[in-house]
């Protein structure tokens, strides 16, 4: 009975953690848009874009900002806009985890020894400044149309920014760090994973941060040149057809994606670095 | 024992010119503490003091000469010669000459360090900075958080053992600096201007309790400071070094038996005598430059 009771009250305070924690982060994200200094800003914006092209004051291609929320509504209720959202989201997710994955350990070794970087790092190098869209034909040559290659563009995009700023941080821990855990008998191991890790953890979540624009980026152009599904297609589609709210509407969305995920980044950075500001 | 001999440091640097050029940081500086000393390096700041604070704890290597802590040279004196130095290279084309060992935790001698800032890891908690020592030094699991309590009570800090550094003043952060060192009971304890960052006041109080918490300990300590009064409150040798070369200048043994008093008459004579001595250094100095 008394046993039960505890469980409830163990479910109950793992809820209410979750409801805080997104409470706090919505207060957080959404803060920033509609504060009431924004808004003075932002509504007579939107009422702009309302009211001009209704009298044919922005040329006769741009519709009013209604007109783009109607076919958001039609794209999502009729057309399945939200099955083209998520498979966008999944191919982007496996690029940019891919990315995470592979460069953040890749960081993490050439910031920490000198040796593997002279030999590691001169190759990305050389290869960073191609820039990602020009990968686009071989890629298609290489893997053909569809999700391996969409996945491979959007790692290509988000893999050079999360390297080298991570890199950056990692290279520019403090070397009195270093002396002290070396002093206290700190192995090479432990030193990557107690101090240089955690002195770059905010290059890190930033160069995850760049990551994530240049993987939005790249899942665009994956879906416009090769790709039967996804936001980018239906924006590729629609300019075919000269459906310009559309093609808005697929701006506006793939926005407001971007801005959620730069939020939900910004959380984990306030959640892992407590230590940083806590007061 | 620390024995430094015939220390010297040379930095090769480039000019704005692109010149190549060079600065002798230490020149030829000897100095043996004994087991259980407190020692003081005092002089004017960019005198070397530092840099040779730094090659007695093994974080850069003597471009000549060697440093022996119980016999054991701390750092391998660096290359002179050509070939030496690509022989040099290829043994640490992986490893720094400095790293302990890859996976094993493990020091190569028993040092502690503590310096001005960055002191303390900012991403662990009180408690958990003392007990990252401690498991760094192979004490067990168990045992650990109850070293680490004991010691941060002698600081007065275990009301904060959850606290983040950022969350302590500037004297608390340094006072969990001087736990973690003494928790780990190392032989040698290294500081470097360890009270320069806090304001007077608090800075004589952390002195007090610094002489309290050694007292019961043997532990041989080498502090560098510019602070005069400082060095010979907590001294048993003052070390007078002189700028341009950064070389040895003057020792003086303090020999005042503790506890000490601030005003004591011996204390204050000295204090003149080195401050003439600063003084001259740095006229001297300044008729060169002219």
């Amino acid at each position: 009975m008394i046993q039960n009771k505890y469980k409830l009250r163990g479910a109950q305070s793992i809820l209410f953690a979750i409801l805080r924690e997104l409470r706090f982060f919505f207060k957080g994200a959404l803060g920033n848009l509609f504060s009431p200094a924004f808004l003075l800003i932002l509504l007579p914006l939107i009422l702009l874009w309302e009211i001009l092209p209704r009298y044919g004051l922005m040329g006769p291609i741009i519709p009013p900002f209604s007109t783009v929320i109607a076919a958001l509504g039609d794209l999502v209720s009729n057309r399945g806009f939200l099955n083209d959202i998520g498979d966008s989201m999944s191919t982007f997710f496996r690029g940019v985890g891919l990315a995470i994955l592979i460069a953040i350990p890749l960081g993490l070794l050439t910031g920490w020894n000198i040796g593997i970087r002279k030999r590691v790092l001169p190759l990305f190098q050389m290869l960073a400044p191609i820039p990602a869209p020009a990968w686009v034909p071989i890629t298609i040559v290489l893997f053909g149309i569809g999700a391996p290659m969409q996945v491979f563009l959007i790692f290509l995009g988000a893999f050079y920014p999360i390297l080298f700023n991570t890199f950056q941080g990692v290279k520019d821990t403090d070397s009195r760090y270093l002396a002290s855990a070396r002093a206290f008998g700190a192995s090479e191991f432990t030193l990557i994973t107690r101090v240089y890790l955690w002195s770059a953890l905010g290059a890190i979540i930033m160069s995850v941060r760049t990551g994530v624009a240049a993987g939005l980026v790249m899942l665009l152009v994956a879906e416009m040149y090769g790709g039967n599904t996804g936001i980018g297609f239906v924006m590729n589609e629609a300019q075919q057809f000269f459906q310009v709210p559309i093609v808005i509407a697929s701006m506006v969305t793939l926005g407001m994606i971007g801005w959620f995920l730069i939020e939900v980044l910004k959380y984990i950075e306030v959640k892992l670095a407590v230590w940083k500001g806590g007061r | 024992m620390i024995e430094a001999r015939n220390l010297t440091k040379f930095f090769s640097i480039v000019n704005e010119d692109n010149t190549a050029d060079g600065i002798t940081a230490v020149l030829s500086a000897s100095l043996t503490v004994e087991d259980g000393k407190f020692v003081s390096l005092l002089g004017p700041s960019g005198c070397g003091k530092s840099t040779f604070l730094e090659m007695l704890g093994g974080l850069q290597a003597p471009t000549e000469g060697a440093v022996y802590i119980d016999g054991v040279q701390v750092l391998e004196t660096l290359p002179a010669t050509r070939k030496e130095a690509i022989k040099y290279a290829r043994k640490h084309w992986f490893l720094s000459p400095l790293a302990n060992s890859l996976f094993k935790n493990k020091p190569k001698h028993d040092i502690a360090m503590i310096f001005q800032d960055y002191a303390v890891f900012p991403w662990m908690t009180v408690l958990k900075n003392v007990t990252f020592a401690l498991k760094l030094r192979g004490v067990a699991r168990d045992q650990r958080e109850s070293i680490a309590l004991a010691y941060l009570k002698k600081v007065g800090l275990d009301h904060a053992l959850t606290k983040y550094p950022s969350q302590l003043s500037g004297g608390m952060r340094q006072r969990l600096a001087l736990a973690r060192a003494l928790a780990v009971k190392p032989k040698v304890i290294l500081m470097d201007e360890p009270f320069a960052a806090v304001d007077a006041l608090t800075r004589e109080r952390l002195q007090d309790e610094l002489v309290d918490l050694i007292a019961e300990t043997d532990v041989t300590i080498v502090m560098v400071t510019h602070d005069i009064p400082e060095a010979l409150y907590l001294s048993d040798e003052v070390v007078v070094w002189s700028a341009n070369p950064g070389t040895i200048r003057n020792r003086f043994t303090i020999d005042v038996p503790r506890p000490r008093r601030r005003q004591d008459a011996k204390l204050l004579e000295l204090n003149d005598r080195i401050e003439a001595l600063l003084k001259y250094d740095i006229t001297h100095e300044s008729e060169y430059s002219i």
